[in-house]
């Protein structure tokens, strides 16, 4: 165990969670350096890198690792780590592995907005749409805690109320999509799945500037969030503020999870899985949730490339591909729980 | 005994009066005397009787049979996995329904609306094959949340197959969303009698084998004390909710909650008596139903919206109200 401090800010970590931390981080940059350079056009890994911050090594590195592959490869970075955080976080809160925004209404309120969005005003531009899911992100969220509160709020209940929204959102999206004409629906359903094609730098600075107002906040809180994996009492009597922390540390998944799907569309199974793995990985008792993020960052990243491997006929948006991932761990986590397994 | 079968004629009663509205209500309303008119004494001359014969009859017969199925199947699953969030539909099985449609009509197989029909059946039957999996093995009765959140995840993964299909066949997108906006109209000139007969008689094979089932909610012993055979009745419990949910989807489309919250208010009237319950539920699904169907011809006049859309608001409210009066067990 040793601890990390930057002034106020300490993290206590342990060895292990410290060397799997810069294990990840490690495969991450590995990533980095094959999304930029794997492809049709021939590109060094140094120009690669000069490319995508900014340094110009002539054509056609400039457009090809500047303007196309650098903002794809980090904006996956980014929404990776904003799910794996926000999986993380109310995975810890909710004190269940399968909690997770995509399942538990949020991701589904976002789709909702934005085909909403898509149905009203057509799909002109990326960012309306984004606008879109975020106010359904956002108003599904309310919804959600207001359904669930009764004196600060109850994990069961947020989860229970999350479905049932979600069903609600799920089945409006639908409808919508008989509603509108088949061209937006068919925008509307590439949007639903998730994608990062064409993503821009200014799609990078959105996703950077949520988590770096977000990030400080909610390690602020991690010390909080640990306690409260202990129970609501024994979080009291170690002095945690359990109903402030809980409300603040909900608030901050919901806007995680809310901004990684305005940058991306709803992508599926990550912030299901990258916490779980992160928390098998480091052998933590509780919630781990830098090694999260980072797990969430490969994973997207990693699932981008397979996406991009794939022959012309089936380029497919990478959110198939996470769930292709997402699946054997859903079926395998649930039929663990069958044999008694805890939690 | 007596209070039972009084709750049953009630819920009869309203039952009766959803059918009334659910042929009177709609663009062109219709006073209840034509309609009994259009029943009794035909005259293929009057408009409205001819609307009331070729329109919503067959629209509300379909009704009829989606609701007392979806709402029989949840009370069986939920008495089989003894989990009060058992719902065919909360589980995964309209996606199972849509992602068969969704491949069946971009393979070519099913062109015809009478084929879809039974691919439909066909893929809603295995998803719910794969969710009594997650229920009975997955989810034991001490994790009623963890089944529906499976079910969700469940729904998410089948979904993104459905859409990783749509995404790649442009004419299949167009194709499916007919099928999906179907809901209790434009089903009207289709023969579905076949589905009707696999429903009636799943529903009297369920209310036969209903005692049996409730015996084994008493506990195994007690069940083989007096005298069930455990596995055989287990089997056809899940062959009748298979049947139930998949000519429901198949009949009507994507339904939500009306399996969740049809029976768990019967629950509330009945008790735990599982063959008053399975009657109750069934009546009562029918009646919510139909009286969802109503609610969406009124609410988007002179249009309407479909039964699913309906139904999921409805049923969702009645959800969280469930969610928020039960008991938190925490550790």
């Amino acid at each position: 165990m040793r601890i990390l401090r930057l002034g106020p800010l300490g993290i206590s970590t342990h060895r292990r969670t410290f060397a799997v931390g810069l294990a990840l981080a490690a495969v991450l940059f590995g990533l980095l350096i094959v999304a930029l350079t794997a492809g049709k056009a021939d590109i060094s890994i140094l120009d690669g890198l000069k490319a995508s911050i900014g340094i110009s090594v002539g054509s056609p590195g400039d457009f090809i690792v500047g303007q196309v592959r650098a903002p794809r490869a980090f904006t996956a970075i980014l929404v990776g780590a904003m799910l794996g955080l926000s999986g993380a976080i109310l995975q810890s809160l909710t004190r269940n592995p399968l909690a997770s925004p995509d399942f538990i209404g949020i991701s589904m309120g976002a789709g909702t907005g934005a085909v909403l969005t898509i149905w009203l005003i057509g799909a002109s531009s990326l960012w309306v749409t984004a606008a879109g899911a975020v106010v359904g992100a956002l108003t599904i969220s309310a919804l959600i805690l207001a359904l669930s509160w009764r004196r600060g709020i109850v994990p069961l209940r947020l989860i229970l109320a999350g479905i049932a929204m979600g069903f609600v959102a799920n089945a409006t999206t639908q409808y919508l999509l008989t509603r509108m004409d088949v061209h937006d629906a068919g925008n509307a359903l590439g949007w639903l799945v998730g994608s990062v094609t064409g993503r821009t730098w200014t799609h990078v600075a959105v996703a950077g500037a949520v988590l770096a107002v977000l990030l400080p906040i909610v390690l602020w809180h991690a010390r909080a969030l640990r306690t409260l994996e202990m129970g609501d009492d024994t979080a009291k009597a170690l002095g945690i503020h359990v109903g402030r922390s809980r409300g603040i540390l909900a608030v901050c998944s919901v806007l995680l999870a809310a901004g990684a799907v305005a940058v991306t569309g709803p992508i599926g199974f990550i912030a299901l899985v990258a916490p779980a793995l992160a928390l098998r990985l480091t052998r933590n008792a509780g919630v781990t949730l830098i090694p999260s993020a980072l797990m969430g960052a490969v994973l997207l990243l990693a699932a981008d490339q397979v996406a991009q491997q794939m022959p012309d006929t089936l380029q497919l948006p990478v959110g198939i591909f996470t769930a292709a991932v997402g699946a054997p761990y859903l079926l395998w986590l649930v039929a663990r729980s069958s044999r008694g397994g805890q939690s | 005994m007596r209070t039972r079968a009084l709750i049953a004629i009630a819920a009869a009663i309203v039952l009766v009066a959803a059918v009334a509205l659910s042929l009177a209500v709609g663009s062109r309303a219709i006073d209840l005397g034509t309609v009994w008119q259009s029943l009794t004494s035909y005259d293929p001359d009057s408009p409205e009787q001819a609307i009331v014969r070729e329109l919503r009859v067959s629209r509300t017969l379909i009704g009829i049979l989606a609701g007392a199925a979806l709402g029989v199947a949840g009370a069986l699953m939920q008495s089989l996995t003894r989990n009060p969030f058992a719902d065919p539909g909360l589980l995964g099985i309209n996606a199972g329904a849509s992602l068969a449609v969704v491949i069946a009509l971009s393979t070519g197989i099913a062109t015809t609306f009478g084929a879809q029909v039974w691919v439909a059946f066909a893929g809603a039957g295995l998803a719910a094959v794969v969710v009594y999996a997650i229920g009975a093995r997955g989810a034991a009765a001490g994790a009623p949340v963890r089944l529906a959140l499976a079910g969700v995840a469940f729904t998410a993964l089948v979904s993104s197959v459905t859409y990783a299909v749509l995404l790649v066949n442009d004419e299949t997108l167009e194709q499916y969303r007919l099928w999906v906006a179907g809901s209790l109209t434009g089903r009207q000139n289709h023969d579905l009698s076949a589905l009707a007969w696999i429903v009636l008689v799943s529903l009297a094979a369920g209310l036969l084998a209903s005692r049996q089932l409730q015996a084994i909610a008493l506990g195994e012993d007690a069940a083989r004390a007096l005298g069930v055979r455990i596995g055989a009745t287990r089997t056809l419990v899940i062959v009748i909710v298979t049947l139930l949910a998949g000519a429901a989807t198949a009949a009507a489309g994507p339904i939500v909650f009306v399996g969740l919250a049809v029976p768990h208010l019967a629950r509330a009237l009945v008790g735990a008596s599982l063959p008053w319950l399975l009657v109750v539920s069934a009546l009562g699904g029918a009646a919510l139903v139909l009286v969802c169907d109503v609610l969406g011809r009124i609410v988007a006049y002179p249009g309407e919206i479909g039964v699913g859309i309906t139904t999921a608001f409805l049923g969702g409210i009645i959800f969280a109200v469930m969610a928020r009066r039960m008991k938190v067990v925490e550790l």
